[in-house]
């Protein structure tokens, strides 16, 4: 066994322990990751970005790189209380850039697209409604009416709001479900780890 | 003032990313280009910065304070120790950089994640009851899914895995639709609210 | 050392999981059809296509999403795909860049040739909107700092209008943003390996068709591998996996049947 595989067998161990209650050892790996992590964006979002989009191209006479350069040292301003509202400016390009660019993502692939296709599947079909088709029509009218909170679930819209309920218990189950099978897929692939590299008990 | 120009700003290039998403021209695709890569990636990698240094700050003023310091200080070499190793050495394939995050970083990180089944299993244990229909219906819902990928299904059970993706693929779906469609409407508001000033939470307090 | 409760569900665990493991034996698993769906499109490609895999996870994933990306990079490269390696989280930048390395070096692959490792950008709708613009100013150089001009699989790569599709490798919700920026915007095809937890969040697009295909977690990577006919770590974890399945299966019934009888009893 060589030396890293030690290293990342003791670390790892070391977490595990929390598993009886929080303790030093466990405490300690905690807040090397926490350090080791942040190290590690920091250096990746330098280099990848900071020298690739920002720095190498200035150096080659790209001088309109200066005004992103400005705007992201505006955001330094944000720890100097009295140069604070200097950091608004370049987080309104970034929010406002976004809010731009989700306008047409929300409308058409998230809200027209996904209307679309539970439609599609109950009219547009040549054979006729499918059951399915329409458990989906019904699933998803109901869901949105539990969400609409602008007048009280009573009468028509209470009973829909319940059928909606429903419909997203069968939905929190079938997530439970996926998500037991993937938090029980990392801890297999930790095990697989301790058992085969680390105490050589597996080929 | 800061706020005014801010907002202003904010709904330029609210309304010129917006616009370009319709517009194939190659003058309107350069801008487009420009705003993504030039300004909002370049300041997003500020943010990120920001966000170290700041992290750098507090850890060290609660060093000073005395409080968790053994630990913080632990922390701090993680933080300092990444870029050091990376100026010296680079980031290639075979350096300490790569070393530190594959024998440190990922092993930790991804334990801690591991964590996770155990609490799922004690979960699953005291608080997964049917305690009435709904509940009912959802401990149905992830037994039949959990058995339908439980190696079962292929020996015993023929009809688990038609019933499990029917499941998934019809009442399951309609309700993660229908919360996909009202996050959708949700993010779709405060996005114009954003634009048009309604909207100016992100601005915080002060002038 | 004072045991509670919880602490025996851990234990019950544990031994459940490391007994399956030291077995050693390898089910047979059932081919589900959103593997299928996904192993004929990836075998459907011809060769030399160009191909994104997008590694948009972090390390807390990784040993579930590990085997997945590597039998589909493996079936990739196998295919004779040409294969640009991106990263939209910084973290999956080294684990994207470690895992491409053993694959092509398995199938004797050239760096340049018949891959490239273009590293990591932040913000990714940004980076996803930038390249379909244009992928060499979105990543002027690769992960080793080599200008894109200079790399020879690259030349008359522009944009998505030249590349087969996106694999995004991911633990979260970064496909969605693949589907909603890249594939309305610029009609790419997406396409996922996702953690199991995830897999319901995206039903609604895989029945939509804006997600063209996905595998879910280890046991999509045992299909994925048992389609292959390669060995790999989806298929080394199935015992230990469902064992873990039946084990809280179990628990679930104990806890039931512990309420309702005294439930019965207080009443």
């Amino acid at each position: 066994m060589d030396i890293s595989t030690l290293i990342a067998g003791l670390l790892t161990i070391a977490i595990l322990t929390f598993l009886y209650r929080d303790n030093p050892i466990y405490k300690f790996a905690e807040y090397l990751l926490v350090g080791v992590s942040i190290g590690y964006a920091l250096v990746i979002a330098w280099t990848s970005t900071m020298m690739d989009l920002l720095f190498e191209p200035l150096a080659g006479g790209k001088f309109s790189l200066i005004v992103p350069l400005t705007l992201g040292l505006m955001i330094f301003a944000r720890m100097v209380p009295r140069f604070s509202p200097l950091s608004r400016i370049p987080l309104a390009v970034l929010i406002g850039s976004g809010a731009g660019a989700a306008i047409p993502a929300m409308l058409g692939p998230r809200i027209l697209t996904q209307m679309s296709d539970t439609v599609g599947n109950v009219v547009g079909t040549g054979a006729g409604p499918s059951f399915s088709g329409i458990v989906v029509l019904i699933g998803l009218l109901a869901t949105l009416s539990y969400f609409y909170f602008s007048r009280p679930h009573q009468g028509a819209l209470g009973l829909s709001a319940k059928i909606g309920t429903y419909f997203l218990m069968v939905f929190f189950g079938a997530t439970f479900g996926y998500t037991v099978m993937s938090r029980m897929s990392v801890f297999i692939g930790r095990a697989e780890f301790l058992l085969s590299d680390l105490l050589g008990f597996m080929k | 003032m800061s706020r005014r120009l801010a907002q202003i700003i904010c709904a330029i290039f609210g309304v010129v990313m917006f616009l370009l998403f319709f517009s194939p021209h190659p003058a309107a695709r350069t801008i487009a280009l420009t705003i993504t890569t030039e300004y909002w990636q370049v300041i997003y990698a500020f943010a990120l910065i920001v966000g170290a240094v700041s992290f750098l700050r507090v850890n060290v003023k609660n060093i000073q304070r005395g409080q968790d310091s053994g630990y913080r200080i632990i922390s701090l070499i993680g933080l300092v120790a990444m870029p050091t190793v990376a100026i010296i050495w680079g980031i290639g394939a075979n350096t300490p950089f790569m070393w530190i995050f594959e024998n440190i970083q990922v092993p930790l990180q991804s334990t801690v994640f591991a964590l996770l089944a155990f609490f799922v299993a004690s979960a699953s244990f005291r608080g997964f009851r049917a305690r009435s229909l709904p509940a009912a219906i959802l401990l149905i819902s992830a037994v039949v899914i959990l058995l339908s990928r439980s190696w079962v299904e292929g020996q015993f059970a023929s009809g688990l895995i038609a019933t499990a993706d029917w499941i998934r693929s019809y009442p399951s779906m309609a309700a993660r639709r229908a919360i996909l469609i009202g996050i959708g409407l949700g993010s779709l508001t405060t996005s114009l609210r954003v634009i048009v000033g309604i909207e100016r939470t992100w601005l915080g307090g002060g002038r | 050392m004072k045991l509670e409760a919880r602490h025996w569900t851990f234990v019950g665990l544990l031994i459940v999981v490391v007994g399956a493991m030291l077995l050693g034996v390898r089910p047979d698993v059932t081919i589900s059809d959103e593997t299928q769906r996904m192993f004929e499109y990836i075998d459907s490609l011809p060769e030399g296509s160009v191909l994104i895999y997008s590694f948009d996870h972090e390390s807390s994933s990784l040993p579930e999403i590990r085997p997945a990306a590597l039998a589909l990079v493996r079936h990739s490269f196998s295919k004779g795909h040409r294969i640009i390696g991106v990263a939209l989280l910084a973290e999956g930048t080294g684990i994207g860049y470690r895992l491409m390395e053993m694959a092509a070096s398995e199938s004797g692959r050239q760096y340049g040739r018949d891959w490239v490792y273009l590293g990591f950008k932040p913000q990714y709708i940004a980076a996803i909107l930038s390249m379909g613009e244009s992928i060499e100013k979105t990543f002027p150089q690769d992960y080793f700092g080599t200008p894109y001009d200079s790399l020879s699989m690259l030349s008359g790569v522009v944009n998505y209008q030249q590349v087969a599709g996106v694999v995004s490798i991911g633990d979260g919700n970064m496909a969605v943003h693949w589907i909603e920026y890249g594939q309305s915007r610029f009609g790419i095809r997406i396409s996922s390996a996702m953690t199991a937890a995830m897999v319901t969040t995206y039903d609604p697009y895989i029945s939509s068709g804006q997600l063209h295909a996905l595998i879910g977690g280890l046991r999509g990577a045992a299909e994925y591998e048992t389609l292959l006919k390669i060995g790999g770590g989806g298929q080394r974890g199935m015992l230990a996996q469902a064992s873990a399945h039946i084990y809280i299966l179990l628990l679930i019934l104990a806890g039931n049947v512990i309420y309702f009888v005294s439930r019965r009893r207080r009443d």
